[in-house]
């Protein structure tokens, strides 16, 4: 081009290196690899945990250590069938249940409306939030023998303890949670003469829905906590009387079949919580990637 | 032209033709901060006139924004007044906010309806009226998408549609369309140009964009820096129905240019440089009213 040679200093340059930039993988390989990147993710997901089961149960077999102590898969199976042959695993889980169902129900509604109230009347937050936080530190277990002085030796002192330990979780989760609700959404609310109850309905309430369901995830793994932890020292029913009971008797395998499927119960709880989550708050999953808000 | 000045009068609304529609008197609202009360706005002194595209300019934090939201009834003033004439007996103001008042947890109908939801009960053509909006802007596709996968304009039609739901006597407009890029931000002028002309109503939008307010206002408002003050008036000569191409235009430039030299002067304080360009083929303050 006549622009170019009108400058000689360009043309007089030295020639250079030239760095390109162009594909190094084709696209077919770059396909190919993305998908063989996702069957590796998912053989880890699933191949490790089973493998370290194979290995627990070879080491067994191989007599590496006491199988007393640390029993073989294959034997806590075996004590599963046991326990369900006589169905005191069946009794165990059902009173456990209830309880957990039962407990976290009653303190995640009262921690709502309580988180609500507290979030939006300021004085009433003003009024209580030091108790509150003072009673929050508390460690819920610590509180059994005053509750079963209270309520006598019955089921009322596990659910109110497990409600507690609830209640606490989801109140100051949804106070906070309120009272950050952005002032974008609420001048809206208000510009468009909404009453109180319709802001709660329209803008609160679904503002604040994904980080009261965190709490609620939180607060179902912490009552499993605490239910496992009362059954331990009260009461004659439950997994956690299951496994207790098995550790006084010597059971070792029952008391293995305790605790994985406690462990089990819980992951399924919190799925629950997670999966009704995703249920109510649909907009937080469809397309939301690109969105911060 | 007498088909021109026929459109330029409000379609609608029982309040005769230029008669005031909003008078301020003394406005002034201050803040309480830990360094005292702050004067956030005013004394202002203002008449916005029934039908009328009103624009206020100004540098950030000069009060602009407060002032829309006294009109909204968000805030209250601390001194002077307000009045507005009603002229009919539905709602007396919807607004538009900046980008992030659409509710994320709302489909784009959902957002839409969302005024007629609230308040006094449903309307009896709230379907219907929905219906209108969405379509006229463009929104029928995207009715059960969620925010989130909508673009910046989109959404911000959604917020122009779910303040117009309403029919406001007044539309409050707070820098509707500054976080948009460039040429989206001029797509969507010249939408709101045509849509105001077929609906007018009396508006009041607050802009950084000087030639945005040149394009859309009737008059433009120049303010100080804080506590806002009225700094300058501008009437805008242009007639209408006014197009896009009216960007292009020698005295569309000059009003912008004579604007922005008040605006820099009397705002930002800076002392403003004769322009040495004879080209600009309006004399300065040809569209400046003097107050």
């Amino acid at each position: 081009m006549t622009t170019t040679n009108d400058r000689p200093a360009v043309s007089a340059a030295p020639p250079r290196d030239r760095i390109v930039f162009a594909p190094r993988v084709s696209l077919a390989d770059r396909h190919r690899r993305n998908k063989r990147g996702r069957r590796i993710d998912n053989a880890l997901r699933f191949g490790v945990p089973i493998g370290l089961l194979v290995v627990w149960q070879l080491a067994a077999m191989l007599d590496l250590f006491d199988r007393r102590f640390f029993p073989a898969p294959v034997d806590v199976v075996d004590s599963l069938g046991a326990a369900v042959s006589t169905g005191a695993l069946q009794d165990a889980a059902l009173v456990s249940t209830y309880r957990l169902v039962v407990g976290f129900v009653v303190g995640a509604v009262v921690g709502l409306v309580m988180g609500f109230l507290l979030g939006r009347v300021r004085r009433l937050n003003v009024a209580l939030d030091p108790i509150i936080s003072a009673l929050y530190t508390v460690p819920k277990l610590a509180m059994l023998p005053i509750l079963l002085l209270i309520f006598g030796l019955s089921d009322l002192p596990i659910l109110v303890l497990i409600a507690a330990s609830v209640f606490f979780i989801v109140v100051i989760s949804t106070t906070a949670a309120v009272t950050a609700v952005q002032k974008n959404y609420m001048e809206p609310a208000q510009c468009f003469g909404a009453t109180r109850l319709q802001t709660l309905r329209h803008v609160i309430l679904p503002a604040s829905l994904p980080s009261i369901f965190v709490s609620l995830r939180l607060a179902a793994g912490n009552a499993v906590l605490v239910l496992i932890g009362i059954e331990f020292v009260q009461g004659a029913a439950g997994m956690g009387y299951l496994i207790w009971n098995s550790w006084q008797l010597f059971d070792v395998g029952r008391m293995y079949v305790g605790v994985v499927l406690v462990a089990i119960f819980g992951v399924l709880f919190q799925a629950l919580i997670t999966g009704l989550g995703r249920l109510l708050t649909p907009w937080t999953r469809r397309g939301g990637a690109g969105a911060g808000h | 032209m007498a088909t021109l000045d026929e459109l330029d009068a409000p379609s609608s609304g029982t309040l005769a033709a230029g008669s005031a529609k909003i008078t301020v008197s003394g406005l002034e609202r201050h803040f309480e901060t830990p360094d005292g009360l702050l004067q956030a706005l005013g004394p202002l002194d203002l008449e916005v006139r029934d039908g009328e595209f009103l624009c206020i300019v100004g540098p950030s934090g000069c009060g602009k924004s407060t002032f829309l939201r006294i009109a909204a009834g968000l805030l209250d003033p601390t001194g002077g007044e307000m009045s507005v004439e009603r002229g009919s007996s539905g709602p007396l103001s919807a607004m538009v906010f900046q980008d992030y008042s659409i509710f994320p947890w709302k489909t784009v109908e959902q957002n839409v309806r969302f005024g007629l939801e609230v308040g006094n009960g449903v309307p009896r053509d709230a379907d219907d009226r929905t219906g209108y909006w969405l379509d006229r802007l463009g929104l029928t596709p995207f009715r059960r998408s969620y925010p989130s996968e909508l673009s910046g304009g989109m959404r911000q039609r959604v917020s122009i549609a779910r303040a117009l739901v309403v029919e406001p006597e007044i539309l409050l407009m707070d820098e509707p369309f500054a976080a948009l890029d460039a040429q989206l931000r001029m797509l969507m002028q010249d939408e709101l140009l045509a849509l105001w002309q077929e609906h007018r109503r009396t508006v009041v939008f607050i802009t950084h964009n000087l030639d945005e307010a040149v394009l859309l206002g009737d008059r433009v408002i120049v303010m100080s820096r804080r506590p806002g003050r009225i700094v300058g008036e501008f009437d805008v000569p242009f007639a209408r129905p006014r197009t896009a191409d009216l960007r292009g235009s020698g005295e569309f430039a000059a009003l912008e240019q004579e604007i922005w030299a008040n605006l820099r002067s009397e705002a930002y304080g800076a002392a403003v440089p004769e322009p040495e360009r004879p080209a600009a083929p309006a004399a300065r303050g040809l569209f400046r009213r003097s107050r």
